[in-house]
């Protein structure tokens, strides 16, 4: 194949993951929409959930959602505000969803940013370790994944604030603080909570990515010609690991955004997550559509991501081959 | 009738049983391996191998053929214990340290393994898998650059430059196992250890680098340990062979010596076991039996469960090496044809 | 610098085929846990709603309160022993109704082919990119608190995980010479089906239906925690531990920790479970 030719067929693969994508975000975004007719009855009487509202209001809702027009046209007004960031008006708030969520995008980001770190390092560190020494660290390692993977965030998080924050005072119960030092101070429980399903996950699928790596003759090999121990594990383990090791990653961001809901929740958090709890209870239903369609679009954002990276990690993974 | 190759130097006429002397490629000597829960892997083992030398190493698998190898390396099963004596060019093997055996490979004894495309990493690029052992030990990258080139060029892979930067997948198996030898050669060592460097290619693409290993070992005046099940492959490439079996050495001879007049009745049996073009041999015969490893053989002679010579004597102890023509064999009725 | 030597291989296989204790004590747990609920009208020592505000929040072992007590003074133990019926039974209704959906999905798939099956398997990927709590949640949104909505959304949600196998062991067999005998033969599409792929599937399926059965158990506690799940007077795990919040802040963490303990047990229990059957469907497939 010519350079040129493998370029542009390497274009049109990129183009093909990304439409597929974006077909997956339209599709699901057509669901999230219709949620609300599924409801038997009014959909606005469910929505509104007897708070009183005057029929003004109650005709203003009526055309927010398009229920005075066919489900096409409203879903399309719908998807249009949308692309335009404008996901509508909270029922509760009474301000709009977009800034709603922006606000607290700063807690939540950052949550999920730091205990992804946690999880990542933390995981790929005992997975290697454990396949490399084998044994008895083997076995307690895979002790400590298979708990924490069963682990639900909401126990741990009762489990950290008690132990840590009432019982031994070494970390805030509630609130997010306000400064960066003071901020990852407040946000290091809920990360270390919340990233230990993430870390269970991850040493796990490291630790067998990394034993049926560490068993691969062209390991043998390197170390028969005199390579060193630290430069065979990182030339010929990880690097040979890491494409099941992102797709894992890629698949862990997903949760861990759903998981704000519940750690955010435990620990007194105001972000998005407890703003999904609360809208949720409340009914509150444009904040929560508006959160489940970024929520959608950041899985299919990262998995595409992760999809388009693999050919550059492994290069047999051939460009243009099956889609999945 | 005993057929004298010409190319067997007379000094190796008579093959000798003992360490050898200090300047060898290889010395193995009485060397005998043990797992840590105690099963037995090798005993008493010896292999010489002489400068510039080719020396076969022959046996059914699990007969210890490969382990013997990779110890000339130290690269021992996890938690084996190993007594007797390994030299790989004046460095005692069994006693070097990390940093010693690390520096023994690097610079001394190279290892070619059976099947090229599980040798090389396939996420990385050829180049990088020819220079990895010249980069461990330091050698300036341009310099590197240049030599791999060279290598290449010698194991006849055309277009070198766009070969190191191709990916493993993109080459066929013999391509591949040209590239091995060209790393294994990279750092000029004097031992190359070869195991079953043929078994997983095409047989066309065998005698090519068969050709190209003898080729290559002779031009870098190299000693070479081959390490084979095919008894006729390694009669027919190298000086001397050994016969294993059952994690011990049940005979040494010439090359040549083996096909005239085998001495041990293993070594007659597997010379019939297999099909033979050059031979006029009719019949193929099977071994009875099973191979063994050396922890459930019997006692006595390891192959006398096997053996159609096999008497009550052989039971009692280990057969020691008796010459018997060209051979040393560990056989108390040498040579005898069954009945 | 290992290498791997056939007798130590031997050994080890021989070892993977007796039971493991960590599988043993799994299922007695699961049994332990399934007697409680079902006879907890028998079994339970105090009723799990009566109320005693003198003996709120009693630690461990203290007189007739074996676990302690909650913040209105429930015997804690009594009400994981009632809890233990919503809890398990919930996740049960999920695994049973995804495993009848992506049954019917995945032979649909299979046996329709073409674009029929191209349409199926891309909605199948959507629905994989609703992380399914959030899922349950969006359902919750418009339904309102209760668990018969969030037991049909994780049904749906899970339901790719068993269409998949199901439809790539359909199309494999499919494939298989004597199906088109059978086809030959007379006998109608359906009846092939149920005789002769299902069996074929149940051993996978039974392996992952374990695993998504503690999937399940969390999502549905984890909703009951958030007050989404369970409404009051019904109680499960999940909703114990969401009334003990305010108990945990004053340093009186167990009547929540116990009931969260629970929780973690019987997922680590069921993972196990499902892992060994896995474990040995595969053992037996390398085998023949």
């Amino acid at each position: 194949m010519k350079p040129t030719q493998r370029r542009r067929t390497f274009a049109g693969w990129i183009g093909r993951r990304a439409l597929g994508g974006v077909l997956t975000v339209l599709i699901a975004s057509i669901l999230i929409y219709g949620a609300l007719r599924l409801v038997p009855g009014d959909p606005v009487l469910a929505v509104t959930g007897g708070r009183r509202l005057t029929p003004e209001q109650i005709e203003a809702l009526r055309h927010r959602y398009g229920l005075d027009r066919g489900f096409a046209q409203g879903y399309l007004a719908w998807i249009g505000d949308a692309l335009r960031l404008d996901l509508g008006t909270s029922l509760n708030y009474q301000t709009g969803v977009t800034s709603l969520i922006a606000d607290r995008l700063g807690v939540s980001g950052l949550l999920i940013l730091y205990s992804a770190l946690l999880a990542i390092v933390s995981g790929s560190a005992v997975a290697l370790v454990s396949a490399v020494k084998g044994g008895p660290v083997n076995r307690v390692a895979g002790i400590a994944a298979a708990v924490t993977t069963a682990t639900p965030t909401f126990v741990s998080a009762i489990g950290l604030l008690a132990l840590f924050s009432v019982g031994l005072g070494w970390f805030p119960a509630t609130g997010a603080g306000t400064g960066l030092a003071d901020r990852l101070w407040h946000l290091t429980l809920p990360a270390v909570a919340m990233a230990l399903v993430a870390f269970g996950v991850l040493a796990r699928v490291g630790n067998a990515a990394f034993t049926e790596e560490l068993r691969r003759e062209h390991v043998e090999v390197a170390r028969s010609r005199g390579v060193g121990g630290a430069a065979v594990i990182g030339r010929h383990v990880v690097r040979n690991a890491l494409a099941p090791m992102l797709t894992i990653v890629g698949l862990l961001f997903a949760s861990l955004f759903v998981g704000t809901a519940v750690v955010e929740t435990a620990f007194g958090l105001d972000g998005v997550g407890s703003l999904l709890v609360g809208s949720v209870s409340r009914r509150d239903f444009p904040v929560v559509q508006g959160i489940a369609l970024i929520a959608v679009l950041l899985f299919v954002v990262i998995n595409t991501l992760v999809d388009l990276a693999m050919p550059f990690i492994d290069p047999r993974v051939t460009v243009g081959g099956p889609s999945r | 009738m005993r057929v004298l190759a010409k190319k067997t130097p007379a000094r190796r006429e008579a093959p000798d049983g003992g360490a050898g002397d200090r300047r060898d490629a290889l010395g193995v000597s009485g060397l005998s391996l043990t797992l840590g829960t105690g099963v037995p892997l090798l005993a008493d083992v010896t292999v010489r191998v002489g400068r510039g030398e080719t020396v076969g190493l022959v046996g059914e698998s699990g007969s210890g053929k490969s382990l013997t190898a990779r110890t000339a390396l130290g690269m021992l099963p996890r938690g084996a214990r190993a007594t007797g004596e390994v030299t790989v060019a004046d460095v005692d093997v069994l006693a070097a340290g990390r940093r010693r055996l690390r520096e023994l490979r690097r610079t001394r004894a190279s290892m070619i393994f059976q099947d090229p495309r599980a040798s090389i990493n396939p996420v990385r690029r050829i180049g990088d898998y020819l220079t990895e052992g010249l980069r461990a030990r330091g050698v300036p990258a341009r310099a590197v650059a240049g030599r791999a080139l060279e290598l290449l060029d010698q194991v006849g892979i055309r277009d070198p430059g766009g070969a190191l930067r191709c990916f493993p997948h993109e080459f066929s198996g013999g391509m591949l196992q040209r590239v091995v030898i060209a790393g294994a050669l990279s750092t000029e060592p004097e031992l190359l250890l070869a195991d079953e460097p043929t078994t997983a290619l095409d047989v066309t693409t065998q005698a090519e680098v068969i050709a190209l290993l003898k080729d290559m070992q002779r031009a870098h005046g190299t000693g070479m340990l081959f390490v084979t099940h095919d008894l006729d492959l390694a009669a027919a490439i190298c000086d001397r062979v050994y016969v294993m079996y059952a994690g011990r050495i049940v005979e040494e001879s010439t090359g040549s010596g083996l096909f005239g007049a085998p001495a041990h009745p293993y070594t007659r049996a597997l010379l019939e076991a297999s099909p033979s073009v050059h031979g006029d041999r009719v019949a193929i015969r099977a071994i009875a039996g099973r191979p063994r490893s050396l922890a459930d053989s019997p006692t006595g002679c390891s192959f006398r469960d096997r053996c159609p010579l096999a008497g009550d004597d052989c039971a009692e102890t280990v057969p020691a090496h008796r010459p018997h023509g060209q051979s040393l064999a560990a056989c108390l009725r040498p040579g005898q044809v069954t009945p | 610098m290992t290498l791997t030597i056939p007798a130590l291989r031997a050994r080890s296989a021989r070892r993977r085929r007796r039971r493991p204790l960590a599988v043993s004590l799994a299922v007695a747990f699961l049994i332990l846990l399934t007697v409680a609920g079902l006879l907890a009208p028998v079994l339970a020592p105090h009723s799990p709603d009566a109320t005693s505000l003198l003996n709120s929040l009693l630690p461990p072992g203290a007189g007739e309160h074996w676990l302690g007590t909650d913040s209105t003074g429930r015997d804690v133990l009594s009400r994981i022993m009632y809890g233990a019926r919503l809890s398990l039974l919930a996740p049960l209704g999920v695994v049973l109704l995804s495993g009848v959906l992506g049954i019917a999905i995945g032979l649909l798939a299979a046996r329709a082919g073409g674009w029929a099956d191209a349409v199926i398997s891309r909605g199948m990927d959507i629905v994989f990119a609703f992380p399914s709590l959030l899922l349950a949640m969006l359902v919750v949104a418009v339904t309102g608190p209760g668990l018969t909505a969030p037991i049909c959304a994780l049904a749906v949600s899970y339901t790719p995980f068993v269409g998949r196998v199901v439809r790539s062991v359909a199309i494999q067999e499919g494939a298989r010479p004597y199906m088109e005998s059978y086809r030959v033969m007379g006998f109608g599409v359906l009846w092939v089906t149920l005789r002769h792929l299902l069996p074929n599937v149940m051993p996978v399926l039974i392996a992952q239906s374990a695993l998504a059965f503690g999937y399940a158990l969390v999502d549905l506690a984890s909703l009951s925690y958030l007050g989404l799940g369970v409404r009051p007077p019904d109680a499960d795990w999940g909703s114990m531990i969401s009334q003990a919040r305010s108990a945990i802040l004053q340093g009186e963490p167990w009547s929540g920790l116990l009931p969260g303990l629970v929780v973690l047990l019987t997922v680590v229990s069921v993972n196990v479970l499902g892992e060994h059957i896995g474990g040995s469907i595969a053992g037996k497939r390398e085998g023949s």
